[in-house]
């Protein structure tokens, strides 16, 4: 793997949400070029359409044809990206429980009833 | 050695009595600390008496690169029923390494992959994310990236001001205490030795409790607390149950918000001997102990008599 690529793994995250936030200020639906051109034309073409395809499989962003390229406008915010990023390593990793520790755990079936006995106790004024 | 080196395997059973009493019966910091030290020390002890019958079985295997005076008679009567017992410590062995390994890099790569999740945020302490799953999570510093609590709408929309700030208190509470390495420390260990799971369990709840008492402190009500852990938990009920452990006992959540309805916990230092939890803890302690003392000896006697069994 080159530096540049290896550079590039690792701000991947940087890097799709500096592509949404360009898109976020764009005037309207916009091509690749556009994006590229805010980002200060560093990166590769190839590599912003990379960013926005993938942007795209996570309902980023969306997209539509016009002329023969596709423009693009923005579906979600930064937020809205750390969202769908943060579900999918939630929904991904079958030990995410044993990693994190999650405020509260699944209940049982018993549990419920227990507990919204419990919370009407904690309901009371307190005394 | 003789049968020294097969007690640290059984012992971690001595602290069975302790991983169920100590989460009723102790203040959850005391608890949590114990739990993991004896776990820690029983995992540890455990692997080095596979490892050291390891040895043993390799030696007589054809073809290994071990020195050939490893396999004497000398040696083999150093440990009991030698030629079963080694040959089913070596796949042991190598099952224990691969589960610790792998538990190590799954909580290394969840860590990393949440942390890039939320990489295009900034720095700031809390993400709030918008998703209709309620969920809260405690992300601790690691590689340049500051403590975060990690927290979606749907879960702040279910509580009101004073539960939210208990919400936040309770996940602040986890990273100020660094409660991951605990969790990490039990669960390691229970991959080590299987007799250790009611450990990782009771950590489990305890590190949660802790949290909860910490939290309780700081936003001055223990029943604003408990009103937060019971709203989050019916919110979030959704997620189907993935244990069968739960027969008939209350699950975590519910003894969770009892316990924060009844008065805080007193910090005692160590439970009287004479009292049915002080038995448990000792117990623990000196199962602990006894497997440091078997393995220390085990370890020393083999390498003893590998010694001797070495040409030079």
């Amino acid at each position: 793997m080159s530096e540049r690529e290896r550079r590039f793994r690792r701000g991947q995250g940087e890097l799709e949400a500096q592509v949404l936030a360009a898109l976020g200020e764009a005037p309207g639906p916009v091509d690749a070029a556009w994006v590229r051109a805010r980002l200060g034309g560093e990166l590769a073409y190839t590599t912003v359409i990379t960013i926005l395809t993938r942007l795209l499989a996570k309902e980023a962003v969306t997209r539509e044809k016009s002329g023969r390229a596709f423009v693009w406008s923005s579906a979600a915010d930064e937020a809205g990206l750390a969202a769908l990023r943060m579900r999918r390593v939630l929904d991904g990793e079958s030990d995410r429980e044993a990693v994190l520790a999650s405020f509260v755990t699944s209940l049982p079936p018993g549990d419920e009833r227990l507990l919204r006995e419990l919370l009407e106790r904690a309901e009371e004024p307190e005394d | 050695m003789g049968v020294f080196v097969f007690l640290p395997l059984v012992l971690p059973l001595t602290a069975w009595p302790v991983a169920r009493l100590a989460e009723q019966r102790l203040h959850p910091r005391t608890a949590t600390v114990l739990l993991t030290v004896v776990a820690g020390v029983l995992a540890v002890c455990s692997t080095v008496c596979l490892a050291l019958l390891m040895v043993v079985g390799t030696a007589q295997l054809p073809g290994n690169p071990l020195p050939d005076g490893w396999s004497d008679r000398e040696v083999r009567e150093a440990v009991p029923y030698d030629e079963v017992a080694g040959r089913v410590a070596i796949p042991v062995l190598i099952a224990v390494l691969v589960a610790c390994s792998r538990m190590l890099w799954v909580h290394w790569r969840v860590r990393r992959d949440a942390g890039r999740a939320l990489a295009g945020l900034g720095n700031s302490p809390v993400a709030v994310l918008p998703d209709e799953r309620p969920y809260a999570y405690a992300l601790p510093s690691g590689r340049g990236r500051a403590n975060r609590v990690v927290v979606s709408t749907a879960m702040v929309a279910c509580l009101e001001g004073p539960e939210r700030r208990a919400l936040f208190a309770h996940e602040r509470a986890h990273l100020a205490c660094r409660h991951h390495r605990f969790l990490l420390a039990v669960q390691v260990a229970a991959r080590a030795n299987p007799f250790l799971r009611p450990l990782r369990t009771a950590v489990a709840y305890t590190t949660e409790r802790w949290a909860d008492e910490d939290a309780a402190k700081e936003v001055g009500s223990r029943r604003v607390m408990a009103r937060a852990v019971a709203r989050a938990a019916l919110v979030s009920r959704g997620a189907p149950a993935s244990t069968l452990a739960h027969f008939a006992v209350a699950g975590p959540v519910p003894r969770r918000v009892a316990a924060l309805l009844e008065p805080a916990p007193a910090v005692r230092r160590w439970p009287s001997v004479f009292s049915t939890a002080g038995l448990a803890v000792w117990t623990a302690a000196a199962g602990a102990t006894c497997s440091a003392l078997s393995s220390a000896n085990a370890a020393f006697t083999l390498f003893v008599v590998l010694k001797a069994a070495t040409p030079l």
